[in-house]
């Protein structure tokens, strides 16, 4: 490990920093290499030792070929650190506004692309919500299980009774609650689970709850539903392993929607739960492709459930052991013509009993201390910005500055459109690269003493925590700590 | 030449891309793959192929052979073998398509707008592939997924259009 660096200052290199390695950084890097006529130096810079943001800390164990990304972005990187026109670095375990101010970085570059992402949790702001013994934020329940050192060995998710967890209830209904809903439901599916880089300590605390049942809660209706048909039909399909799924009648039944209304991804979501409630034999041949088990041969039954039109208003817990009991929901209706969301006051509350909540109600974007002293523009969970290009708060052009990302746009899409955001970001920076006069002030970043890993050192954590794995017959043992992260390259 | 400028229609409300969808789909038909529809000079490059590993090169006298309609309206024709999907194909060839799950049908990148003429001939999509396409930009009605579609006799001479990202009234940017 390297101790002392400083950002090599290349004489005609345009410079480029971006702030955040998750795929939003390392598609607007890896656009921008592929690219820049002119020879640009790129520096990825991002708050863990390690790269690869939600691709490593947020994406599904069991949905690997989504992670396939981080093979274009390592070939990419392999490929520029050595690159004769251009230039690459990748600094880890630095955080841009803490160790190394923004300030300092938009004065030693001639660009700064901020794709830090999402790094805050949207709020239920209801009675309960922080300090109740089994409500997790979706957020920190999925950098849970993926091993994210900041919380892999959180005592509030180690220690909590999960031999207690038979009533779990999610809030919201984006891919996210249908990924944490599949893992719950799972839990004991060795097969699913076996193989993957899941947290060994989170899977063995998850394979002691004997989960009955998951309800997935909307605040509006299943046309609003948040998921997309994939992670559905995921959930369907753990019928295999007599896991079942249900819809109310009230929300859900057949002949409900009008369909020339509305577009493909929706007919075919209504024409798979439509299948998927029919018994197995009256089904289309696509939603019997696995063979479902005899109700006798299920020793412990589970289900899941899609819920509509609530919103959880109370979380109820025993007033000694701070243990969540139940959850109290309002019913909602639809105003029209906007769909609005009111309270249904003709309907009474509803209790539902539960042993575990976790609240999926999207990340939300931070903004950085400095933002304010800089007079960076941040509104509604997003860097105020122009295509990209970064606004003020009184919205003039923030020179130099870009977004990308989900902190450009907020929580939404997957990596596809993240990439797609990426590459438009990073051809405006191109753009305007070309028309604007090289950084005048010679002002150079001094790493000093500050850690960090370089790329190099990531490889070598990388074939640790592979060989690591293949003795235990996994993919992949992720470190669980900072610590054992840097003890991994320290001889 | 012309510039192929669909996409719009993700942006539409849900309630009304159905309808856009179908009317994209017609101007498809009518400009991207009407032979009466002036282009620019089709390149022939099968010597581009060589350079690139993971092609195989085909057996002399089996060529099959594909189209590329580029966003700018340029076409591209290559010999390739049997097997190889488009992915491979474009990407091989230094094509602007992006695979970004790696080929394994875990994203909409490598989307593709195929002729109608050769649609049918390719066999059905499954349903992990649908369920991608539904979140493709600019979905068609002959829409696939370039690293789903392999290369055979019966879809020889296939001509795919890659559609073009012009996403410039996006709703974000005026935010």
């Amino acid at each position: 490990m390297i101790w002392r660096r400083h950002l090599s200052t290349g004489q005609g290199y345009k410079k480029i920093s971006i702030v955040g390695s998750g795929p939003a950084g390392f598609f607007t890097a890896y656009h921008l290499l592929n690219k820049s006529k002119i020879p640009i130096h790129v520096t990825v810079w991002e708050k863990l030792p390690t790269p690869f943001g939600l691709s490593r800390y947020g994406v599904a164990p069991d949905h690997p070929e989504v992670k396939n990304c981080e093979e274009t972005f390592t070939e990419c990187a392999r490929k520029f650190i050595s690159d004769k026109h251009h230039k690459f670095e990748f600094i880890g375990g630095v955080e841009i506004g803490n160790q190394i101010k923004l300030k300092d970085l938009l004065k030693s570059q001639d660009a700064v692309v901020l794709s830090y992402g999402c790094t805050g949790d949207k709020k239920l702001h209801i009675p309960g919500e922080t300090d109740t013994s089994g409500v997790f934020s979706s957020r920190n329940f999925v950098n849970w299980y993926n091993g994210h050192p900041d919380i892999a060995q959180d005592p509030k998710l180690l220690d909590f009774e999960w031999s207690k967890v038979k009533n779990i209830g999610i809030i919201g209904n984006g891919n996210v609650a249908m990924d944490i809903a599949r893992i719950l439901l799972s839990n004991r599916i060795d097969a699913i689970w076996k193989h993957t880089d899941i947290s060994s300590v989170a899977l063995e605390c998850l394979r002691n709850a004997p989960i009955e049942n998951v309800k997935i809660i909307g605040r509006r209706d299943f046309v609003h539903s948040k998921f997309t048909n994939k992670e559905l039909r995921e959930l369907w399909q753990l019928e295999r392993y007599g896991i079942f799924g249900k819809i109310d009648k009230e929300y859900f039944h057949d002949g409900m929607f009008d369909l020339s209304q509305f577009d493909r991804a929706f007919k075919r979501r209504v024409e798979m739960c439509s299948e998927y409630l029919k018994p197995f034999t009256q089904r289309k041949k696509n939603f019997k492709k696995f063979p479902i088990p005899s109700p006798s041969d299920v020793y412990d039954k589970r289900t899941w459930e899609l819920d509509y039109l609530l919103s959880p208003i109370k979380i109820n817990k025993c007033p000694q052991t701070s243990r969540l009991e139940s959850l109290t929901l309002s019913h909602n209706k639809l105003a029209l013509p906007e769909n609005k969301v009111i309270k249904d006051e003709e309907k009474a509350d509803v209790e539902y009993p539960m042993d575990l909540l976790i609240t999926s109600l999207g990340y939300a974007g931070i903004p950085l201390e400095e933002f304010n002293a800089l007079g960076i523009g941040f509104e509604r969970g997003h860097v105020a910005n122009k295509q990209g290009r970064v606004l003020t708060t009184t919205n003039d052009l923030y020179p130099k500055l870009y977004a990308s990302g989900w902190i450009r746009k907020g929580s939404q899409g997957v990596i596809a459109s993240t990439m797609e955001d990426a590459f438009e970001v990073g051809d405006r920076v191109i753009q305007d690269l070309f028309v604007q006069p090289s950084t005048t002030e010679s002002f150079d970043i001094n790493l000093g003493k500050i850690r960090h890993t370089t790329w190099a050192d990531w490889e070598r954590i990388n074939r640790q925590e592979l060989k690591n794995g293949k003795e235990e017959g996994k993919k992949r043992t992720k470190f669980l700590s900072i610590e054992d992260i840097m003890n991994s390259i320290k001889s | 030449m012309f510039k192929v400028t669909i996409g719009i229609t993700s942006l539409l409300p849900r309630r009304m891309a159905s309808s856009s969808i179908q009317a994209s789909t017609t101007l498809m038909r009518q400009h991207i793959f009407n032979s009466n529809t002036k282009l620019t000079i089709s390149h022939f490059s099968t010597s581009s192929i060589l350079r690139h590993g993971h092609l195989k090169k085909p057996v002399p006298g089996e060529e099959l052979k594909v189209t590329f309609v580029l966003k700018d309206g340029e076409q591209k024709t290559y010999e390739v073998s049997e097997g190889e999907t488009l992915l491979d194909i474009a990407q091989g060839n230094d094509l602007d398509m992006e695979g970004a799950c790696g080929g394994s049908c875990a994203c909409s990148t490598c989307h593709v707008i195929v002729d109608p003429d050769y649609y049918d001939a390719i066999p059905e999509p499954e349903d992990d592939e649908n369920d991608m396409l539904d979140l493709a930009y600019g979905l068609t009605e002959t829409s696939r997924l370039g690293c789903q579609v392999k290369m055979s006799k019966d879809i020889d001479g296939i001509r795919v259009a890659l559609p073009a990202m012009t996403r410039n009234v996006n709703n974000n940017d005026f935010k």
